[in-house]
């Protein structure tokens, strides 16, 4: 079927651009195969019939969320000497896995545990703009309006962390 | 075919877990932190999609905003670290040590 393919397609991308993410030496080919996750999983999203938030991930992980990690990046102009000498990389990568494997399986199992459910697109603007944007001003409007808090909290103190240039230090 | 989604928010969550565990690069520690919340992501939308109710698009929703904000604030902070110590290892940055 058309949209297990695609399932297969973006699941692999995805799989593959976190496994470079965690590989890779210098963090900007670590940004850019995360950027392929990032975009991997918006297709996801778009099988799931989510598609305003297919929309807001690719603008705003992709677009802006990315296009600001990459920029700091760029500001910082890492040179190969200013990275971390990680010799034991592989080790402590093949030590994780195994720390990290049986809380994975004994997730999986509870994965197993649940009845399956089919996936089709649906119909019915299920995940639209409308449909969200009235759940969302409706029954989440607290949740809402904390996170706006939140957001504005994060800028000014993003400003006093970063933009301290005339103070004393 | 649900299950294939939440076998995969299981895989990407677990990669991000050894990111953190075994890379000391302070970008790729904080871009797995954000691995994680997507995977998070997956499995918000996958069970509301299994629902047909759509809460879960709202909480993915919020969980972009959430990581927005880390994101802002944690680029401040490794801007500041850089400045002060020109190094982006996370072994370095012990400044709570004591």
């Amino acid at each position: 079927m058309f949209a297990d393919g695609l399932f297969i397609g973006f699941a692999v991308l995805a799989v593959l651009g976190a496994v470079g993410l965690v590989l890779f030496r210098h963090p900007m080919n670590g940004a850019m195969s995360f950027v392929v996750t990032l975009i991997s999983l918006a297709g996801l999203y778009a099988l799931l019939s989510a598609k305003l938030i297919f929309a807001l991930q690719l603008i705003v992980y992709a677009g802006a969320i990315m296009s600001l990690i990459v920029f700091i990046i760029m500001f910082l102009n890492i040179q190969p000497g200013d990275l971390p000498q990680e010799e034991t990389k592989l080790f402590y990568v093949l030590g994780g896995g195994i720390v990290v494997l049986p809380i994975g399986l004994f997730l999986a199992k509870i994965v197993k545990s649940l009845p399956e459910h089919s996936t089709e697109i649906l119909g019915n603007n299920f995940g639209g703009v409308k449909e969200v944007g009235l759940l969302l001003f409706r029954d989440w409007l607290i949740p809402f309006e904390i996170v706006s808090i939140l957001l504005l909290v994060s800028l000014v103190g993003a400003v006093i962390l970063a933009g301290k240039r005339g103070t004393t230090k | 075919m649900m299950h294939c989604y939440l076998y995969l928010s299981i895989i990407l969550f677990c990669l991000g877990i050894i990111g953190v565990i075994a890379r000391r690069n302070v970008f790729t520690v904080f871009m797995s932190v954000e691995l994680m919340l997507n995977a998070a992501n997956l499995a918000f939308i996958t069970f509301s999609r299994v629902h047909e109710s759509m809460d879960g698009h709202v909480l993915a929703m919020m969980v972009m905003a959430v990581a927005a904000a880390e994101a802002a604030l944690a680029l401040a902070v490794v801007i500041l670290l850089h400045k002060h110590k020109s190094k982006l290892d996370t072994n370095v940055f012990s400044l709570l040590k004591g």
